[in-house]
């Protein structure tokens, strides 16, 4: 018996099918975990997770040459061992407590298509090209995707490849398999799968890429399709957005990342069309986008020493990153510099505030991996690389990265991948998901410290003594929430632990984001506590003393003789002034800890050169979402009374 | 590794041919390139019928079904071309194509065979150690920055340690989320206690020394085949397409005889 080409096709088409394991979800599984398990009665400890991994149904992971489905980054972050692409074993030393997988909506799943597709179907001239790229070799599929993502900067991603008929129905037998996989995986308490999808904005190759995520299961999240980011705009997602909510009585929020490749377009403080921001434009960013990604492989975003010249700490995961945009097309400028860190949109949010009303830029901070492996690796003893291109090999570090063209990015500028820290009650899609609403998470730059800070007016050294947690959710509030301005110096409990298994601390700072009597915006950082701090380590002048350095280059190892195992701190704010708008975060540093380049460099023998050495070894750290001090609301007169807040 | 080969391109068409060609077992022998008959049965017919039919959700016309067995024959016709000038035999995605072609042969029926509960017991059984729980435990605990408090404080009697972000005490704690909280170290230096009223230790962990009162643990159990149905059927197919993938390589692979220079 003999099938014809017909058949053929309807194989090729299978092939794109989620062969997952066998058996369904219970109901249990595919809801939001809603009355699924026992809630403690405050967050009682943080949830691990990585809101930011892309697998083989991204066009651009794909093409990078990685062969794991999203079934394989489930499996991994949930603890078990996969073979990696390049072959080798990988096991999580710790499993992860959720997960996002944010393939690229664009042409979801198509440059697997293109793959598996027979070539004399491939009659397009550059998705030909691109498909003989593709096959013939790891290196030469690297290069089709570096095209790729230039043709798409460029808005030139041939028509064959974005054909919305076809990727319609593509999409959509592609993403009730992914729903439904995501179910099967999804265990209240134990393991959180969440649906989203990443929305990759890039005009003129400035990144304004967002993770989408869901609160939801199959059952709502299979009502809709990943919305794509090419060709769309901002509020064109929120709509989507909207839209969702509306008619399926789900939730889903929105994590801007990588504002340091968007050459100052993520944090504007205009509208998008270039004119004023409006408050509608305001009041929509501020409830769509409650968090963003501060940190991730692709450099940090926290802040930019030309931003922040006296902050020591300042220029953590920022060489090479802050040249350019993504694709390099365009360069940055120290003009650009303030759209493109978290630190000063924070402070852009302020201003905007005191002009509108509402805080375009209230967001809460995680950190995430953006790797494209699909393996949720963030450490730097187990980095598995940017891409499959880069996974553990002698050359990775030393190599060009830069998506295209050669100027100046290369392997080891690639920082190991942060997490996001989320403050939940339980571990189940609605808890972590509402974490993330109301801000109370954090950015990790890959360690996981465990960091706790309260907010509040009358807390006292004495809280430390009682069930403090209990104060700090009864007396005040916790990272990510607001404090109205009563007159007084707010007073923070900050509590921050290592990393079990990690490095120790070396100090725990405050950084204060205000806008001054003359309007204009200022940040303070303030060291709140240090190890040895009653000792050894008194301030020298306005500074503490660096902690040391115990790092032995040759080995990649280091020594917890230095540091502190937890530091705490009951800090009020000495610089208030009443009526003042600020916002404080807390920021956690590390002892020095080797980078990733120095284990490979031990692993495969490397002989660095010295601007790699110099650049090997860091301090680690976890951001916290902000807690914002507003002014009480004033009494307005007239035709427009303002609501006072409810209490 | 599975779904990589359910993935796996039907890259080219005369590639695919020969897969499916090899798939169905047709005729029971290879296509010789240079006989210039090509014969479609009726049951061939029917198969390019079918293969339309799956695609549009009707059966051809009897148009289109000329239409389609015109094409098929074209492609026969090139594809035995192309073998009898050898084209499929220097091409290394040929080459790749095809092998995997022949492992997923080999696996075919494990990938898709029902599995009886017997088999997955017996599987569950086997491997108790891959699927049971870590088992819990409750204690108290005390921190000190050195070891040397710790036990002065502990010759002392009462002990009261230093504060601490830590749980001071956790009841029926998942030894998984133990080792989450304290850290590796501690969770291997716990398992050395025996449970007792009093304080043990100290114990190292990442974060300094701790005095435990250990008061109770349950040991690890291997749950229920119902309950982790899914996990084991997994395990179980893996490791039988693995398996099942190194036996028919081995059978292949003992009829040849390799020669280095």
């Amino acid at each position: 018996m003999r099938k014809g080409l017909g058949l053929l096709l309807a194989c090729g088409m299978l092939s794109a099918c989620d062969m997952g394991i066998g058996g369904t979800a219970t109901a249990e599984q595919s809801g939001d975990g809603t009355q699924t398990i026992e809630l403690a009665e405050f967050p009682d400890r943080p949830y691990w997770g990585d809101t930011h991994l892309h697998t083989d149904v991204s066009i651009d992971a794909f093409g990078f040459g990685v062969r794991l489905g999203p079934e394989d980054a489930l499996k991994f972050a949930r603890g078990e061992q996969v073979i990696a692409t390049t072959g080798m074993e990988a096991q999580l030393d710790r499993p992860l407590d959720f997960l996002v997988i944010s393939d690229h909506s664009d042409a979801m799943g198509a440059t697997r298509r293109l793959y598996d597709a027979p070539r004399m179907l491939v009659r397009d001239p550059t998705l030909r090209r691109w498909y003989d790229m593709m096959h013939e070799s790891p290196r030469q599929s690297q290069r089709a995707v570096g095209e790729l993502i230039t043709a798409a900067a460029n808005n030139e991603i041939p028509e064959a490849l974005r054909d919305p008929e076809q990727q319609a129905k593509a999409n959509r037998e592609l993403w009730d398999n992914h729903v439904a996989l995501l179910d099967r995986y999804n265990q209240p308490g134990k393991f959180t799968a969440l649906a989203g999808f990443e929305w990759s904005l890039m005009p003129d190759g400035n990144n304004l890429h967002r993770v989408v995520m869901f609160r939801d299961g199959s059952a709502k999240t299979g009502q809709v399709l990943p919305y794509p980011g090419l060709e769309n705009d901002v509020e064109g997602l929120w709509d989507y957005m909207d839209a969702y909510e509306e008619s399926t009585g789900g939730n889903v929020l929105a994590i801007p990342h990588n504002s340091n490749l968007s050459n100052g377009a993520m944090f504007e403080m205009t509208g998008p069309d270039g004119g004023p921001m409006t408050q509608a434009y305001a009041s929509r960013r501020a409830a769509r986008e409650p968090v963003v990604e501060a940190t991730q492989i692709k450099g940090d975003s926290e802040t930019h020493p030309f931003l922040s010249p006296n902050d020591e700490f300042a220029g953590f995961g920022v060489q090479g990153w802050d040249i350019g945009n993504l694709p390099l097309t365009h360069k940055s400028t120290d003009a650009m510099r303030a759209g493109s860190y978290v630190r000063s949109a924070l402070l852009r949010g302020l201003t905007l505030e005191a002009q509108m009303g509402v805080n375009p830029y209230a967001f809460g901070l995680v950190g995430s991996t953006d790797s494209h492996t699909a393996l949720a690796t963030g450490d730097e003893n187990n980095f598995f690389g940017k891409h499959t291109g880069n996974e553990p090999r002698a050359g990775r570090a030393m190599e060009p990265q830069n998506l295209g063209t050669r100027v100046g990015r290369f392997g080891w500028h690639y920082l190991a991948g942060g997490y996001a820290a989320a403050w939940a009650r339980g571990n189940t899609r609605a808890e972590i998901f509402d974490a993330f609403n109301r801000r109370e998470v954090y950015a990790t730059t890959g360690p996981r410290m465990v960091l706790r800070l309260f907010a509040g007016f009358d807390f006292t050294e004495n809280d430390w003594g009682g069930d403090w947690v209990r104060s700090g959710y009864s007396r005040g509030v916790p990272m990510g929430g607001d404090l109205v301005d009563s007159g007084k110096a707010p007073v923070f409990l900050i509590s921050a632990l290592k990393d079990p298994d990690g490095a120790n601390l070396d100090r725990v700072q405050v950084v204060k984001g205000w806008v001054d009597a003359k309007g204009v915006a200022q940040e303070r950082i303030y060291d709140v506590a240090w190890s040895d701090m009653d000792g050894t380590r008194k301030r020298v002048g306005a500074k503490v003393p660096p902690v040391g350095d115990t790092v032995n280059r040759a080995e990649a190892t280091y020594e917890n003789t230095i540091g502190a195992a937890q530091l705490r701190a009951t800090w009020t704010d000495p610089d208030y002034r009443a009526g003042q708008r600020a916002f404080y975060y807390v920021r956690v540093i590390e002892i020095p800890t080797p980078r990733w380049v120095l284990f490979d460099a031990k692993r495969f023998g490397l002989d660095l050169p010295q601007e790699v050495i110099d650049a090997s070894v860091a301090q680690e750290r976890a951001y916290s979402s902000p807690v914002w001090l507003r002014p009480a609301a004033r009494k307005q007169v007239g035709d427009a009374p303002m609501i006072m807040e409810e209490t | 590794m599975i779904r990589r080969w359910l993935h796996e391109p039907l890259v080219h068409f005369l590639i695919a041919g020969v897969a499916i060609y090899a798939a169905l077992g047709w005729l029971g022998n290879p296509v010789d390139p240079a006989d210039r008959t090509i014969a479609l049965t009726k049951e061939g017919q029917a198969g390019i019928a079918l293969g339309f039919e799956r695609t549009l959700g009707r059966a051809p016309t009897d148009a289109e079904m000329d239409g389609l067995v015109d094409r098929w024959v074209r492609e026969e016709v090139l594809y035995r071309e192309a073998l009898r000038l050898g084209l499929d035999s220097d091409d290394p995605v040929v080459r790749r194509r095809l092998s995997t072609k022949m492992e997923e042969l080999a696996t075919a029926s494990a990938e898709t065979d029902a599995v009886s509960d017997a088999t997955l017991q017996d599987w569950l059984d086997a491997h108790r150690d891959r699927f049971a729980d870590g088992g819990t435990a409750s204690l108290s605990q005390l921190w000190y920055a050195s070891e040397a408090a710790a036990r002065t404080a502990l010759a002392k009697g009462s002990p009261r340690g230093f504060p601490i972000s830590l749980p001071p005490s956790v009841s029926q704690m998942p030894l998984r989320e133990i080792r989450e909280i304290f850290g590796q170290q501690f969770a291997v230096e716990l398992a050395g206690l025996q449970p007792q009223p009093q304080w043990q230790g100290p114990i190292p962990s990442g974060f300094g020394w701790h005095l435990v009162r250990l008061t109770a643990r349950t040991p690890g159990s291997v749950p229920a085949l119902e309950s982790v149905r899914a996990e084991v059927e997994a395990d179980w197919r893996n490791a039988t397409i693995a398996e099942r993938r190194e036996q028919a390589y081995q059978v292949l692979r003992d009829a040849y005889t390799v020669k280095r220079e």
